[in-house]
């Protein structure tokens, strides 16, 4: 009986059972183990009751009851399993099957269908509907009814059974308006929004969720029968979400990846770039063996040619000169094993600090110990996002840099009611949940955060413990009136959110690449510090400094940085027994000593700092510099050109290893197949190399395995509790008249970094580069879609096809870099806070 | 746009009556078709933008109501109820008069844009059968002789 008010008895199948109150009667049968058939319910959505097959028997009901939308009540008596409920559900099923075509033995699905297993478990094998079936033609061209909806997704109409668990899912999770349900009766069809198709970056999980084979994936149809393939547990190797998945895959080779659901991080959903990414371990345009320059032409070679040749230059410029001439950039793409071998390599080996995974940021810090390593180090989980009662994302185009977060986000406001705020310097896809989407002037952001912390401490909402009364002399602006005068949002509107922050019982911070990616990093993270300590964040919630790639935090806590920690330096020294004591260089400042002539040879494994490194010009004048460059990678790239040695690297499919997760969570992957093309995995060629020099640092996979353990059970220093105020000034920025468009370098909302062109599923949702700008925009300069655009920088010139943007609303332009003939970065400039252009139209 | 200033703001001031513009969607329609005669995707985006909900919300709305014609129709939209208690009473043979009559099949609008005939699930008026709605107005207990003169009023009319 009623316990307290919150708890509920019940009675199921003659056990008594005690829940929550506002459980529904199938999540308490499952909670006991008794099953009971599904279609429409899914453990994430809302219950609509739609597909009836959950039905069951509930004593002082007339009729029978369908489970998943019925709420426990005291002293319920339900019945799962007697002859009236298999009655029933064999009534549905019946009723479901009327126009299904049971064209089982060509249906993808089979095998996985939630129909088959539910007609098997409680069907019959007669039907007395014995007329034709209707049939959804719409192509008569095609054999079995198909419709595409989007570039992934196919449509089957009459294998559908219309439980809209796609169409719930898009618009309850996803936030997603471009799928529906049209129509009515027998003629109801699951179809693309007017005008629109399926092609969001969730849509592959429509038809993971469908139950039967009414949404299928262009991706796995008609490849596999999945009872043939085989399940490898794997994490996706793209952003540091870190969503798992399940590989499928059949004589060495990758077919699919699903969802393998974790609901501390992804609750069951992956975006498309993970699900389709794997795809690059098989793309066919894959290195396949070692190059050597020779001459002006790179040359195929083998592995123990160029592994030699290697050993012996890197020896000879390590002796000649000493290592700090040799540098190494490594993606934060690759395995906890590969990044720690490479530190261990430069360190040990070449004695040298110049290690960096970090080649895409602008004017990195010199040494240890700064705000932003600081922010950055605070612990942050997605779950607990959902114990939030404001948001607010700083900098950040959440959708694209973390799809996951973004969607526990979404779940958050849209689900629990909190509220959101974003702070952008351009409209972005989380505009349409937020309570208010600030877009302040692009390169004014200290300015803002400065306003908003002057409005907390005059509205008397400071967190009570700090003491506030130096900040006027130490933040510049320090009014409100003048913060809104530099940003260009409205006083009220800082005010309102001050007010909102004060307020708030529990709060998130989100803070993204805008600040990560600005050579006024450390500016923006001491006023991000002051934020935190003015509106008490650090006391009551948490700060999410998100890291990008899938193992940056890993290659953040293994000290693939040239300025770790001290106590991360003690314990290297203590495994190693030998630290370098040369100062180390972060990736820019190598570019830049490249440039000078005063470094001579680099490492580069999976990174493409040429297309990458936010200035291209400079990018590219200091790595031709080089007397030897090496470049590992999957495919040859703009930085693989200028290479003298190329190496083919294993995709991270294609072999076991671990990635820490942007929370810090260390999760391990299966190999799913072995490498690829005559590819090695990056610890693997660091291996061989210093086996090549005599100086081998690792005998076994599990010797780099357990000195990464020491590693990581370091700890950081404390940050939470040393947080101090810092004096922001925020400095205006000189403007050219010329150039005075805000431009901003993104992926494209399908691609992640140089390699997912290569991915022909997500080729197909985009692989031809454009620059975004709003419809105001356009109208100015009098251009429609798909027209050329013109957009020069001081230091550079691109001529692009223009997409006019849904979402942009304010004077900037948006360039994806991912798949540019003319990498964008060449209109980029290291030192500039933000890059500005002009833009014109193209005339022809 | 197609929709008028007038439809506009008549929809604008259903949006009002409403906690949420979810709401309006089928006010709006409605309204919509009011002045256009039908619906079609170009007047679902226009709708969307007025009261700021995504197209696919009202399309899904729109197509549900078979009642709602999504392609041009005459000025008499003819809607014959073929359900049982009208088609026990000669439902089915009045179509076939229609038909010959018009000059057009069931579905079809006359060259003079005046009359388009379709057939309709049940209308609700099973004590008057056969019967049959022209725009918003029923005709009961119909007869050959009662259809010609309804006719013949709305051929003099327009």
């Amino acid at each position: 009986m009623a316990d307290g008010g919150n708890n509920i008895t019940l009675t199921i199948d003659g056990r008594e059972i005690t829940v929550p109150k506002g459980t529904t009667v199938l999540e308490a049968a499952k909670k006991m183990g008794i099953e009971i058939p599904t279609f429409c319910w899914h453990p994430k959505l809302k219950p609509v009751g739609a597909c009836r097959i959950c039905y069951v028997e509930i004593e002082k009901m007339p009729k029978l009851q369908v489970s998943c939308a019925t709420e426990c009540m005291p002293g319920m008596v339900v019945h799962t399993d007697t002859e009236k409920v298999k009655q029933g559900r064999k009534a549905i099923l019946e009723f479901i099957l009327i126009n299904h075509p049971l064209d089982c033995p060509t249906c993808d699905k089979g095998g996985e269908c939630d129909l088959q297993d539910n007609t098997f478990a409680h069907g019959i094998d007669d039907s007395r509907f014995d007329f034709n079936k209707y049939r959804f033609i719409k192509d008569r061209k095609s054999t079995f009814d198909d419709v595409r909806l989007g570039p992934e997704i196919i449509r089957n109409q009459n294998r559908c059974i219309l439980c809209y668990k796609c169409v719930r899912a898009n618009k309850e999770i996803f936030g997603e308006y471009d799928l529906g349900v049209f129509q009515r009766g027998n003629l109801t069809e699951i179809d693309a929004a007017p005008g629109q198709q399926v092609d969001s970056l969730y849509s592959g999980n429509l038809p993971e969720i469908c139950p039967v084979g009414a949404l299928t994936n262009t991706d796995w149809r008609y490849k596999v029968r999945v009872w043939k393939a085989q399940q490898v547990k794997s994490i996706c190797g793209y952003c540091a979400d870190g969503c798992n998945l399940t590989l499928w895959k059949r004589r060495d080779k990758i077919f699919r990846s699903s969802s393998r659901r974790n609901d501390e991080i992804d609750e069951g959903w992956i975006c498309d770039i993970g699900r389709y990414g794997y795809q690059i371990a098989n793309a066919e345009n894959r290195l396949t063996t070692p190059l050597i320059k020779k001459g002006n032409k790179q040359v195929t070679s083998t592995w123990d040619e160029a592994i030699g040749l290697i050993a012996r230059k890197f020896k000879e410029i390590k002796d000649k000169k000493g290592g700090v001439c040799i540098g190494g950039m490594i993606s934060p793409t690759l395995d906890l094993a590969s990044l720690y071998a490479f530190s261990k390599y430069f360190r040990t080996v070449l004695h040298s600090n110049n290690v960096d995974f970090r080649n895409d940021y602008k004017m990195l810090a010199e040494k240890y110990g700064d705000t932003f390593g600081k922010m950055a180090s605070l612990e942050f989980k997605i779950a607990d996002i959902e114990k939030s009662d404001l948001i607010l994302v700083i900098g950040s185009n959440l959708i694209k840099e973390h799809p996951i977060v973004n969607l526990r986000v979404r779940k958050t406001v849209t689900k629990f009611g909190a509220s959101l705020y974003t702070l952008n310097p351009f409209a972005t896809k989380s505009g349409d949940i937020s309570t208010d989407e600030i877009i302040f002037n692009a390169g004014t952001l200290e300015a803002l955060i400065n306003g908003i912390c002057v409005s907390l401490i005059s509205q008397k909402l400071n967190a009570s413990d700090v003491d506030v009364s130096n900040f006027g002399s130490m933040a510049n602006p320090n009014t409100v009136s003048s913060a809104s005068k530099i940003t260009g949002i409205s006083e009220e509107r800082i005010n309102a959110l001050a007010m909102a922050l004060g307020k708030a019982k529990n709060i998130t911070l989100i803070v993204g690449e805008y600040i990560k990616a600005s050579p006024l990093r450390e500016l923006l993270s001491i006023a991000l510090n002051n934020l935190t300590i003015i509106a008490g964040i650090n006391k009551k919630g948490q700060i999410g400094f998100l890291y990008k790639s899938a193992n940056s935090k890993g290659a953040e806590k293994l000290g693939v940085i040239p300025y770790p920690s001290p106590n991360l330096i003690g314990k290297m020294k203590e495994i190693w027994k030998y630290y370098p004591d040369s100062n180390g260089l972060a990736a820019d400042r190598m570019i830049r000593a490249a440039k000078k002539e005063e470094m001579d040879a680099m490492f580069v494994i999976g990174a493409n700092p040429i297309w990458a490194y936010p200035d291209g010009q400079f990018a590219k004048d200091g790595i031709e510099k080089l007397d030897f460059l090496v470049v590992a990678d999957l495919f040859e790239s703009e930085t693989t050109e200028k290479a003298d040695v190329v190496l083919p690297l294993s995709s991270w499919a294609e072999y076991a290893g671990d990635f820490i997760n942007l929370e810090g969570r260390l999760q391990h992957f299966s190999a799913a197949i072995k490498p690829q093309n005559g590819s090695l995995p990056a610890f693997d060629i660091i291996g061989r190399i210093t086996v090549e020099m005599d100086k081998p640092i690792f005998e076994s996979v599990e010797q780099l395995n357990n000195e990464i353990k020491l590693l990581l059970a370091v700890l950081p220093e404390k940050a939470a509790q040393s947080l101090k105020l810092g004096e922001v000034k925020y400095s205006e920025e000189k403007i050219s008249p010329d150039f005075s468009i805000p431009l901003f370098v993104t992926d494209d909302l399908h691609h992640y970094g140089h390699h997912t062109k290569e991915a022909k599923s997500l080729a197909a949702f985009g692989s031809e580069p454009y620059a975004e700008i709003s419809p105001a925009m356009a109208e100015k300069l009098q251009l429609e879609n798909t027209e050329m655009l013109r957009i020069e920088s001081e230091v550079g010139k691109i001529i692009l096809p223009v997409r006019i943007s849904e979402i942009l609303d304010n004077n900037v332009v948006v360039i994806s870099r991912n798949f540019a003939t003319t990498p964008v970065n060449i209109l980029q400039m290291r030192k500039k806070r933000i890059d500005r252009v002009k833009l014109s139209k193209v005339e022809d | 746009m197609i929709l008028t200033p007038e439809s506009v703001a008549k929809i604008k001031e259903k949006m009002g009556k409403y906690p949420h513009h979810k709401s309006a969607i089928l006010p709006a329609i409605t309204i919509a078709y009011w002045q256009v005669g039908h619906l079609n995707e170009e007047i679902y985006k226009e709708i969307s933008k007025i009261i700021n909900i995504p197209i696919v919300e009202i399309a899904e709305a729109a197509t549900f109501y078979t009642m709602f014609p999504k392609e041009p129709v005459g000025k008499y939209l003819i809607q014959v109820c073929h359900n049982i208690s009208c088609a026990l009473l000669g439902a089915d043979s009045l179509i076939e008069y229609l038909e010959n009559k018009l000059g057009i099949k069931k579905g079809e609008t006359t060259s003079d844009n005046l009359f388009t005939l379709i057939s309709v699930e049940c209308l609700g008026s099973c004590a008057s059968a056969p019967m049959m709605q022209i725009n918003d107005k029923y005709y009961e207990n119909l007869t050959r002789e009662k259809v010609d003169k309804i006719l013949e009023d709305m051929k003099k009319q327009a």
